[in-house]
């Protein structure tokens, strides 16, 4: 079941093309996350779904409702944990919970919040005196206290060491068992490979691609890169470069001194033709590997570009 | 909040009453948790009205004074009688009691022992009476007015070895417009009163900075939150703490400094109203173009400060440059100082076209700093949306 859908989303900020084409639809209780480097579009994207930014085109539908004619039914149906954890820094994670609960018709008692972001033994201590793991786990439990059908969570785990970041990733986990639908964004990879369902990957304003992490892995594994180096110098890498080249599966070679590196839609059987010439050659292998795709390597393959955190 | 609690459109209404609840509460517990609000609220007025009241009300009781040496070189008739009555003039102290030698009197005055000698004529022939100063002193206060006083002294005299009665004198008579009389003390306790309301008025508002800098404002627009009852939980939170500080500055005026009052109740709770609501558009303005704290700092010390001090909060404006005067004349806190006057001091009930005129220059300060506000801050709600 869709529960948002998002069609030909358009956004400009003076002359910067935010956003320029975006259109997806999100399934029901599943973790949908939305990655891209900085500026790409996300956050932007996300405030236009949230009802924050109009879109300059484009349709954004929750099942049946939009934002021209349904804005309140819609706010009480999602929780937005904005990129900014913008509370009341001189209440406690109790009083923020409880005075947001009061913005709704039917709100989750903040104790079981508390519980749900790990924060009962803070509950009593000023905001402003809570670690920034702690902070961003009081922005999901706000998110959280309408007991809304969807969630976003923009970045939840930015600057976040990696224990904060793993408690993070435990509380988004544990919202999709409890049926919830999150639409996350983020810019570490692990974190979106680990957590979601499905995930787009954006640039530019545009969608690259959108399909299950292990189905854009998998898109590229018929091309893995396969790294040797020779310990007969130059000639011998130069020997068999000009050997792979001729093999059915390699598409491309790079050479840099004894070392080369070869792109292969069939790595294992190219690495045994290979195996086989250097042994005919007695050219002596130093270093042999086949580096596993990860998401990253979806990102620079459709984007071209080096991916930085 | 059970009988409050009824099915259909009341149902809307409860949860309304208690957003506001909630809201006024936590609104609440931010001003009491937040220093800066106790400070600037509570403890600077409080300190800065405790040194005005010490500094200019202290001394007030005090007459002049000044001491004098009498030298009576051949006692006569006529020296006696003006002894006896220089000894009787209450401006006049004469050191040790009696006449002294004129030496003894000169080194008293070389000395500066006394502020001046007066000698007296020798016979009642010798009409001369000397006045021996110090020629450091000689432009002073003191040696001034005893040559002033002295002077209408031997006149006096003259006119009666003359035989004639004085035909004019001089009587000294203060008049206020109200029915109380107006000491320092009060003037000073309904300025600070009017200017520390306006303070928390043109200083408060740098909340609305922070939240919008903090994005608070933006994550309240999320929820289905009504962000009036947020707006007035904030104002009712404002006059109540406003309220505190008449309470608070009126019992320091009244039991330590003696100050008198006398309310009119109606009068003071329109002028506080209107006031305090003008002051926080006031503050409203200046946070709608502010994008930081600083920045908006900045711009109401400037304005506090301006009017601090042309308003008449700490001396009335008359005593001010007389091109100064038209400045005043257009600042709200002029016409609120004026009000809590009225009210809080001449009793000064609502039939007065004065009271309202300054009401009407409040209405107006008001009004369109939070029409300009309210336009400035839909304009920037479009840009401030990245």
């Amino acid at each position: 079941m869709t529960v948002l859908e998002v069609r030909n989303l358009q956004k400009s900020f003076g002359s910067i093309k935010a956003v320029q084409d975006i259109s997806f639809s999100v399934h029901a209780g599943e973790v949908f996350t939305i990655i891209g480097p900085n500026g790409a579009g996300k956050t932007t994207t996300l405030e236009m779904i949230e009802g924050l930014v109009s879109p300059d085109n484009g349709v954004i539908h929750f099942g049946e409702l939009d934002w021209n004619k349904h804005a309140v039914s819609i706010k009480k149906k999602i929780g937005v944990q904005p990129q900014s954890s913008a509370m009341f820094d001189l209440l406690t994670p109790e009083e923020n919970l409880n005075l947001f609960a009061s913005f709704y018709d039917h709100a989750r008692p903040a104790e079981e919040i508390l519980e749900i972001v790990n924060l009962t033994d803070h509950r009593k201590n000023h905001v402003k005196k809570l670690s920034g793991g702690q902070r961003q786990r009081l922005a999901i439990g706000l998110a959280l206290i309408s007991d809304p059908e969807i969630i976003f969570l923009d970045e939840p785990t930015t600057g976040l060491d990696p224990q904060a970041r793993r408690n993070i990733w435990d509380i988004i986990l544990h919202l999709k068992e409890l049926g919830k639908t999150t639409i996350l964004t983020t810019h570490y990879m692990e974190e979106a490979e680990k957590l979601s369902d499905r995930v787009c990957i954006v640039d530019q304003g545009n969608i690259i691609t959108l399909d299950t992490p292990s189905a854009l892995i998998e898109k590229l594994t018929n091309e893995r890169e396969i790294r040797l180096s020779f310990l007969d110098g130059e000639k011998a890498a130069e020997d068999a470069d000009g050997f792979s080249k001729e093999l059915p599966s390699v598409s491309k070679t790079e050479r840099e001194g004894a070392a080369l590196k070869i792109w292969a839609s069939k790595p294992e059987e190219t690495l045994l033709d290979l195996f086989k010439f250097t042994k005919e050659k007695s050219y002596g292998v130093e270093q042999v590997s086949i580096r596993e795709m990860s998401l990253e390597d979806v990102f620079i393959a459709f984007t071209g570009k080096e991916w930085r955190d | 909040m059970c009988l409050l609690h009824l099915p259909g459109r009341n149902g809307g209404i409860n949860i309304k009453f208690n957003q506001f609840k909630m809201m006024f509460l936590a609104q609440l517990k931010l001003t009491l948790r937040e220093k800066q609000a106790w400070f600037w609220g509570i403890f600077f007025p409080v300190i800065l009205m405790v040194i005005f009241m010490v500094i200019f009300s202290g001394n007030s009781d005090e007459e002049f004074k000044t001491e004098v040496a009498v030298v009576d070189p051949s006692p006569n008739p006529a020296s006696e009688m003006m002894l006896s009555q220089i000894s009787e003039l209450p401006v006049f102290e004469v050191k040790s009691g009696k006449p002294v030698t004129r030496d003894k009197a000169e080194e008293w005055v070389k000395n500066q022992k006394v502020d001046a000698a007066i000698i007296l004529p020798e016979s009642a022939e010798a009409s001369s009476v000397i006045l021996v100063v110090n020629k450091e002193n000689e432009q002073g206060a003191a040696a001034q007015a005893v040559s002033g006083i002295l002077n209408k002294f031997v006149q006096q005299a003259n006119l009666l070895a003359a035989g004639a009665a004085p035909k004019y004198n001089l009587q000294y008579e203060s008049i206020t417009s109200g029915t109380n009389e107006l000491d320092y003390t009060d003037f000073l306790l309904t300025g600070m009163i009017a200017l520390s309301i306006a303070q928390g008025g043109m200083f408060g508002m740098v909340d609305m900075v922070e939240m919008r800098r903090k994005g608070l404002i933006k994550r309240l627009r999320m929820t289905p939150a009504n962000m009036g009852i947020f707006g007035l939980s904030d104002m009712v939170m404002r006059l109540l703490f406003s309220i505190v500080q008449i309470i608070l500055l009126s019992l320091i005026g009244v039991l330590v400094f003696g100050a008198n009052l006398y309310i009119n109740p109606l009068t003071l709770i329109i002028v506080f109203l209107i006031g305090a609501l003008s002051f926080n558009s006031l503050g409203y303005f200046f946070s709608s173009f502010s994008k930081t704290t600083e920045a908006y700092m900045g711009v109401a010390n400037i304005c506090s400060f301006l009017m601090m001090f042309l308003s008449g909060v700490f001396f009335p404006i008359e005593t001010m440059p007389e091109w100064i005067q038209p400045i005043s004349a257009v600042l709200p806190l002029t016409y609120f100082a004026d009000g809590l006057r009225e009210s809080m001091v001449y009793e000064t009930g609502l039939a007065t076209a004065s009271l309202w005129a300054g009401i009407a220059v409040m209405v107006i300060w008001g009004a369109v700093t939070f029409l300009l506000g309210s336009v400035l801050y839909k304009r920037k709600a479009i840009a401030a949306d990245r």
